[in-house]
């Protein structure tokens, strides 16, 4: 008798999701082209991004998911993150998920770097009471004490990865969906980065990365995910997976 | 998805403040520009109907800026909700949540600006002696009318200007028409009776026609009307809400 507990459920369900961009050859993004050339037919192309790609994440899994770029690999995060629905299948999630597809979501250029903390913060799930009490944390983190109600445009791209990195770092989510967040960056940003990777970890949160860097993925992920054209061809221990990945890098044209 | 059930009322309250204060800091005066339009608008007319034509209305100034305020709301907060899409595609590319919260939110800020402008109203209520009394609380119904009205039909604008960029030019021409066809400038009077009910189809109408009754002639519009109106304006906002929903899944794809 198996007794299934609210532990054992997975983290993340993704069953037999396809999906498909139907991508016209021209744009036609007025209503004066479309009805200009509304007797000229219209030629598209069908994009499978994702083909029936079945996966589940139990709770605490560290995920990493690789392939060459187009593979997949964002699109089948977006979908995870609710962005883009599924043309097939179905995802089910079981808690809170804190979407990472890129760093700094919801910033606006023209407001205050403590404006922008407030607002960030709330797409993320915090409340108003949860950001002020997390707000020392948050500049420290960052380093950008003196700069707090300078306009963020004036910010330069480090200075927003960090204080972008350091909001996240407080968003108290159980799912957490990382797409190259470690591509910008100088050293320091990137071993803080790490940091919270291990923190996150022993904290049991579930983790799903996609990148580029063999190294990360190696020393943190419980598993990995090949992708390619769409399709899950490999999974398994991170080692393995990533050797079937170089693999088809060495020996794929293009 | 999101966690607490208030995630989605708090991202509309921060987006809200966030848009209001977008609005008004690129400029010194900010709100004063704002201000500053209905204002013109209001006195050009003035000058060519009240002095120049000598237009025998009652109370034409009070009568006309209403009349102006209340467009002026509908006009903006369709224009600028229409586009909230576009404007924030790098938000809803990024991160999942409500997407009819980002329309509140834009809608609410316009609302915030049309209280401001009232506040300009009733002072200026007050120096043409035209006291408001009582009857004025039913001000507040017209104002949740006119919110459900300009909210319903700022869905649908939303919602296909995606696919169609152009859709706000056809809209500002459209306004400009609605405009002339709605009892602003000139009293519903001067419009010949076998008109009247075309003129009052038009839900804005009513709202403009029934405030200055109450605001001018001290008078609440009777009951009939008034259910009229409130049915027209949930039905606009049910009908724009839905045509929404049909469309607000793919709107991530098409930007």
């Amino acid at each position: 008798m198996i007794v299934t507990t609210k532990q054992m459920q997975p983290a993340v369900e993704v069953n037999s999701v396809s999906k498909t961009f139907i991508l016209p050859h021209e744009t036609r993004n007025t209503l004066k082209e479309n009805v200009i050339n509304v007797f000229k037919k219209r030629t598209y192309e069908n994009f499978r991004a994702l083909d029936d790609v079945n996966i589940s994440i139990g709770k605490g899994e560290f995920v990493g998911i690789v392939g060459k770029n187009g593979s997949g690999k964002s699109t089948l995060l977006k979908i995870i993150a609710g962005i883009y629905k599924p043309c097939a299948g179905e995802v089910k999630i079981h808690g809170d998920i804190a979407p990472f597809l890129e760093l700094g979501i919801g910033f606006q250029d023209d407001l205050t770097a403590r404006e922008n903390i407030f607002i960030n913060g709330t797409l993320l799930g915090l409340t108003r009471a949860e950001i002020k009490n997390r707000f020392e944390s948050i500049v420290t983190f960052s380093g950008i004490g003196n700069f707090l109600d300078l306009k963020i445009k004036n910010f330069s791209s480090g200075m927003r990865a960090r204080l972008a990195f350091a909001i996240a770092r407080e968003a108290d989510a159980q799912i957490y969906l990382c797409d190259e967040l470690l591509a910008v960056g100088d050293e320091q940003f990137q071993e803080k980065c790490m940091e919270v990777f291990r923190r996150w970890k022993a904290e049991g949160k579930t983790i799903l990365l996609v990148s580029h860097n063999p190294q990360i993925i190696s020393d943190f992920c419980t598993r990995a995910v090949l992708l390619d054209h769409g399709k899950i061809v490999a999974e398994g221990l991170p080692d393995a997976v990533l050797d079937q990945y170089h693999q088809k890098i060495k020996f794929t044209p293009g | 998805m999101p966690k607490a059930k208030y995630h989605n009322l708090r991202i509309i309250k921060e987006l809200t403040v966030a848009e209001f204060k977008l609005r008004y800091q690129n400029s010194y005066l900010g709100y004063f520009w704002t201000l500053l339009k209905p204002l013109m608008l209001f006195g050009v007319i003035y000058l060519v109907f009240s002095v120049f034509m000598r237009y025998p209305v009652e109370n034409y100034p009070v009568y006309l800026l209403l009349g102006i305020i209340i467009w002026n709301f509908f006009s903006e907060a369709t224009l600028i909700g229409m586009n909230t899409f576009l404007t924030k595609r790098h938000l809803i590319t990024k991160i999942y949540f409500s997407r009819a919260a980002l329309v509140f939110s834009s809608t609410i800020s316009s609302m915030i600006t049309l209280l401001l402008n009232m506040i300009i109203f009733f002072v200026f209520l007050a120096i043409s002696g035209v006291w408001p009394g009582p009857e004025a609380l039913f001000f507040v119904l017209y104002l949740v009318e006119i919110y459900l009205i300009v909210t319903g039909i700022t869905f649908v604008l939303a919602v296909f200007t995606v696919r169609f960029h152009d859709l706000q030019h056809i809209w500002e021409m459209l306004l400009q028409i609605i405009f002339w066809l709605t009892p602003i400038i000139y009293p519903v009077t001067i419009v010949p009776v076998v008109y009247h009910r075309l003129i009052f189809l038009n839900p804005l109408a009513r709202i403009i026609e029934y405030s200055r009754d109450i605001f001018i002639r001290h008078h609440i519009p009777e009951l009939s009307l008034n259910v009229v109106l409130a049915i027209m304006a949930i039905v606009i906002f049910a009908a724009g809400y839905a045509i929404f929903r049909t469309q607000k899944d793919s709107i991530a794809e098409k930007l």
